[in-house]
């Protein structure tokens, strides 16, 4: 080799290796716009609370943007070869966690479907965006979460903020209680009702699948049922599709998936919610099919299914003693059970409504509040059948065809609770039925005007519940 | 399917009809309006019957016959007679 040809090769080399950086800053800068714009108010998450005085503690501008969990099994190497594929790198192992590891995407396209990209794979048990969140303080001094889910902001029962003819403060104390914890996929919450439409796109995510590890249902009578979501009373099947919209809404009520920027936000952001069908579209079903749709609760807890809570927003006036014994033996199964306290206006201490009137240890019977901290018109009351309150006037949560309704009724009070026994739970898994319900029951915020209406005098608090504050 | 309001209407004078033996055309419908139910029963739930406590519109559908008036309550999904008798009756 010549010496004129060594000295041209040099060059290029040199020329080359400064292209690279100069292209690796470009992306630098380029992550860190794109990260600047996601928190600017009015940009691409208008709804997402920023006060330019308060700094993000929760992310770095160049943060990782999916949070992918491998099967086991899958090597490093193989992970390595995927993200590469995919045009990605992983930005960071969880150790702590065989398989997690963050994702760092190298193209302009949104967490959700990087996420999906992901979930498609067969080598992927799960794949979520990493939340943007930002945090904040309230004036008392407690740290506050917010989550980017667009229409966050009409969801006066988890942050009140006054606007509509509303009392500040007026709510379950939400954004409070998420610094502590947003929820977890290891808990189960059935939705006993018209079943659940699991194809919501603010819902699909956590949704109940049964996992392979736990047989599908057997009933004697029946015989083998694929439960792959829940179970459906009405018809018999596996099939727990929701036709009415009252179980999708009570549904959306407890785990709307949270900060994944579309919708609203649950109480929790991330659970698992078992969908159940004894009501038809009509959105009436039988004592009968209530029972055994409870009995199926029952059954998948004895196969091993983490299954901690029933939501029941429903009722009649008459007693059943048959359905009275099957929540009896939720309770010997460690299963709180979460019910309505009917839309009659009534005092139930005089007149019963059931199953919130009977009289069992792990039962609930819950008030509705409107976004005044006021007894619901509607809603029944008992200074010794009803134990608590929770907004239940003009609540916004999922429905039919991947759309959303605001709804009224001691139905949309009763998933709150249920949604907060659910987000305790996250925090402490190890709690008793009991233990829960006594915590739920002591925790509440006590509103004068609830005095000789429920039992505690007060207001569900997930802050409270969580011991956020 | 959806029932229309005047798909319920015709539906409540034909079980009205047949219930007290008479001609509908001797059924008149003295008034329908809109209304909100305490749940989705529409308020008018039969024996062994669960419903969802969530407030749930609705028409107030009321016939007269006989001197009488009777009220069916109703929405998309279902036609109900109330407090007929001491009962309700789903159509």
């Amino acid at each position: 080799m010549n010496r004129n040809k060594f000295i041209l090769q040099i060059a290029l080399a040199i020329f080359l290796i400064l292209i690279a950086a100069l292209a690796g800053q470009l992306r630098k800068v380029q992550k860190e716009w794109r990260s600047a714009v996601r928190i600017m108010p009015g940009a691409s998450e208008p709804y997402v609370v920023f006060d330019p005085n308060q700094v993000d503690e929760t992310r770095e501008n160049n943060a990782p943007e999916v949070l992918v969990k491998f099967r086991p099994g899958v090597s490093g190497d193989a992970i390595t070869q995927i993200t590469t594929r995919l045009n990605d790198r992983v930005e960071d192992e969880i150790e702590s966690v065989p398989g997690l590891a963050a994702i760092d995407d190298l193209d302009n396209v949104d967490a959700e479907s990087i996420s999906a990209e992901y979930r498609a794979l067969p080598e992927v048990e799960y794949a979520e965006p990493s939340y943007e969140i930002s945090l904040d303080h309230d004036g008392g001094g407690f740290k506050h979460l917010h989550p980017n889910d667009v229409r966050f902001s009409e969801q006066w029962a988890l942050d009140n903020d006054g606007r509509n003819g509303g009392k500040e403060g007026a709510d379950i104390g939400a954004l409070r209680a998420w610094v502590t914890s947003t929820g977890d996929d290891d808990i189960v919450v059935a939705v006993l009702d018209s079943g659940v439409d699991y194809n919501h796109s603010d819902l699909q995510n956590n949704i109940w699948v049964r996992p392979d590890n736990i047989k599908q249902y057997e009933d004697r009578e029946l015989g083998s049922i694929e439960d792959v979501h829940g179970y459906n009373a009405v018809e018999n099947t596996g099939d727990p599709m929701d036709e009415n919209g009252h179980g999708t809404h009570c549904a959306g009520i407890i785990g709307a998936e949270g900060g994944n920027e579309i919708g609203i936000s649950g109480v929790n952001w991330k659970v698992k919610i078992m969908a159940l069908k004894f009501m038809n579209a009509g959105g009436f079903g039988t004592a009968k099919n209530a029972i055994e749709a409870i009995n199926y609760v029952i059954d998948r807890k004895r196969a091993g299914v983490n299954v901690r809570v029933i939501s029941a927003s429903w009722g009649t006036r008459l007693p059943s003693r048959a359905l009275e014994d099957v929540i009896r033996k939720a309770h010997e199964a460690g299963i709180l059970f979460v019910a309505a306290s009917g839309n009659d206006g009534a005092n139930t201490d005089k007149s019963p409504q059931y199953p919130a009137g009977y009289d069992v240890g792990n039962l609930i019977s819950v008030a509705a509040l409107n976004r005044k901290d006021e007894l619901a018109s509607f809603s029944n009351y008992g200074a010794k059948s009803v134990h608590l309150a929770a907004p239940g006037a003009n609540i916004l949560s999922t429905w039919l065809g991947n759309t959303y309704e605001e709804h009224s009724g001691t139905s949309m009070a009763t998933p709150m609770v249920s949604g907060v026994a659910a987000l305790v739970l996250s925090k402490r898994p190890q709690l008793s039925v009991d233990e829960l319900r006594s915590i739920l029951l002591r925790s509440v915020d006590k509103i004068p005007n609830l005095n000789g209406k429920v039992s505690t005098g007060g207001r569900i608090s997930a802050a409270k519940a969580v011991g956020a504050e | 399917m959806a029932l229309t309001k005047e798909e319920a209407i015709q539906k409540a004078r034909q079980d009205l009809a047949q219930r007290l033996g008479v001609s509908e055309s001797d059924i008149e419908a003295q008034s329908v309006e809109t209304a909100d139910f305490p749940d989705t029963a529409l308020g008018a739930s039969v024996a062994d019957e669960m419903s969802g406590q969530m407030i749930t519109p609705g028409w107030r559908i009321r016939l007269g016959a006989n001197g009488e008036t009777f009220e069916y309550r109703a929405n998309q999904h279902q036609v109900r007679l109330y407090n007929y008798k001491s009962g309700n009756y789903r159509i």
